[in-house]
């Protein structure tokens, strides 16, 4: 199998490898996703070795809704399944966390604002996760984004509505984050990377055609 | 990186005053002008950037996408130099792309109210009925701004249909745009002479009809040469 759809989902509420869930204290800081020390994490940074070419497709993370920034209720409240505040009457403008996710590749941000200066990343409200009919995506990840053979990548989480949730850990589906990547590996990393040499979009298709191409021209 | 995937998402959202620089942890939402276009970028109302937004001579931008808040009569308007994207049929000023056309986010309530009981809205769910095809094209050296504008206000206060007097409505606008950049700048620029629409596939379908001709050339001048010596 060299050619092999992957998914990578976070959650901010399990402990996995990590051993810590996130708390509100964590929000304003970018997180990473796969070695950031809160939530689920792996043992090591996510890297392409020699023989290897990532591509990632889609990026999404948790939603949020704009909405009144006094929120009178006498009680918590939520607005389409996301908290609006963590006390009584102390909303901001925010339901959810107001989060944003960025790709990173070795030491550079991808997602940059118009004066050159690296932001956030995309919206949870653009790119939602889980995606509902109260939230669908006005953004897709097109062209896709190259991990080049040796480079070592990572997806940062940042979210900024801590006063949503309470003092202590968040709890499941609070703050997640999801990613749709394709490995590419051995062969199909060398093909991958002269799709790239040539112009072409690497995808499994245009990696299935230029296989095609090499056998039909040794007369096979 | 040649070809990016770039967003910009902006909401009346700040800590300090009516704006702030990028982000900052439980920023609240600020009132509005009524029926003025503010800059999503320096319009010193929420989250703000350090300058305007503009295209250096090796760079080429193209916006896919824009959407605002559907509250409140949002809308968003591209303004390329001086010049306003969006105009009536009689050539006048408009406001642009209603966020009821292009919601923010997809899925949205048209309406939304604070009460005693908490948020309430009125169960819509909008889909955008605009996508921007064509694309707007902000070429190498051009200055570009986004700019939001509401028709009614978003403070309670004056706008008494929002509910609880003293509650402010949080709205925003978003842009998703493609920077080309460096070769790939010069290769945009190739295709708009040409007349073909500026996307990834038709940038890749350039450079390998660069290749493709150079190979062409090469073998030529290989047979040519092999020719010469006999």
């Amino acid at each position: 199998m060299s050619m092999r759809s992957q998914v990578y989902e976070w959650d901010a509420s399990r402990t996995n490898v990590s051993g810590t869930e996130m708390t509100n204290a964590q929000f304003g800081s970018a997180l990473s996703i796969f070695v950031g020390g809160f939530g689920n994490n792996i043992t090591k940074p996510a890297e392409t070795t020699a023989t290897q070419f990532c591509v990632i497709e889609d990026i999404a993370v948790t939603p949020s809704a704009f909405v009144f920034n006094s929120n009178i209720a006498t009680t918590l409240s939520t607005y389409r399944g996301l908290p609006t505040c963590n006390a009584a009457g102390t909303s901001s403008g925010i339901a959810g966390p107001r989060a944003y996710v960025q790709i990173r590749i070795n030491t550079t941000d991808y997602f940059l604002d118009p004066d050159n200066v690296g932001n956030d990343g995309v919206p949870g409200t653009a790119s939602p996760y889980p995606r509902s009919v109260n939230f669908q995506p006005c953004f897709n990840l097109y062209p896709d984004v190259y991990v080049l053979p040796g480079q070592t990548w990572d997806v940062r989480v940042t979210a900024y509505q801590s006063n949503n949730y309470a003092a202590g850990d968040l709890v499941a589906g609070n703050l997640q984050c999801f990613v749709k990547y394709t490995l590419y590996d051995g062969p199909d990393a060398l093909i991958a990377n002269k799709l790239l040499e040539m112009g072409i979009s690497v995808n499994p298709g245009n990696v299935d055609w230029y296989k095609r191409t090499l056998i039909q021209s040794q007369g096979m | 990186m040649s070809m990016r995937s770039q967003v910009y998402e902006w909401a009346n959202l700040s800590t300090t005053g009516n704006f702030m620089l990028r982000r900052g942890l439980n920023a609240t939402a600020v009132a509005v002008p009524v029926d003025r276009e503010i800059s999503v970028f320096t319009g010193q109302y929420g989250n703000n950037i350090t300058k305007p937004a503009e295209t250096t001579a090796t760079q080429f931008v193209v916006i896919e996408d824009l959407a605002a808040s559907a509250y409140v009569g949002g809308a968003v308007q591209v303004v390329i130099n001086t010049t306003s994207y969006f105009q009536n049929p009689d050539v006048t000023q408009q406001a642009g792309v209603p966020g009821t056309a292009s919601p923010y986010p997809r899925g949205s309530s048209d309406s939304v109210t604070s009460s005693a009981t908490g948020i309430v809205d009125n169960g819509v769910q909008l889909l955008n009925a605009f996508e921007l095809t064509p694309d707007v094209y902000v070429l190498p050296g051009q200055v570009w701004d986004m700019r939001y504008s509401q028709r009614l206000s978003n403070d309670s206060t004056t706008n008494t249909a929002l509910g609880v007097i003293g509650s402010t409505l949080a709205v925003a606008a978003f842009v998703k745009y493609t920077l080309y950049d460096g070769p790939d700048a010069l290769i945009a620029n190739k295709l708009l002479e040409l007349g073909v629409t500026v996307n990834p596939n038709n940038v890749d379908w350039y450079k390998r009809t660069l290749i493709e001709q150079q190979s062409a050339a090469a073998s030529a001048a290989a047979a040519a040469a092999a020719g010469g010596a006999q």
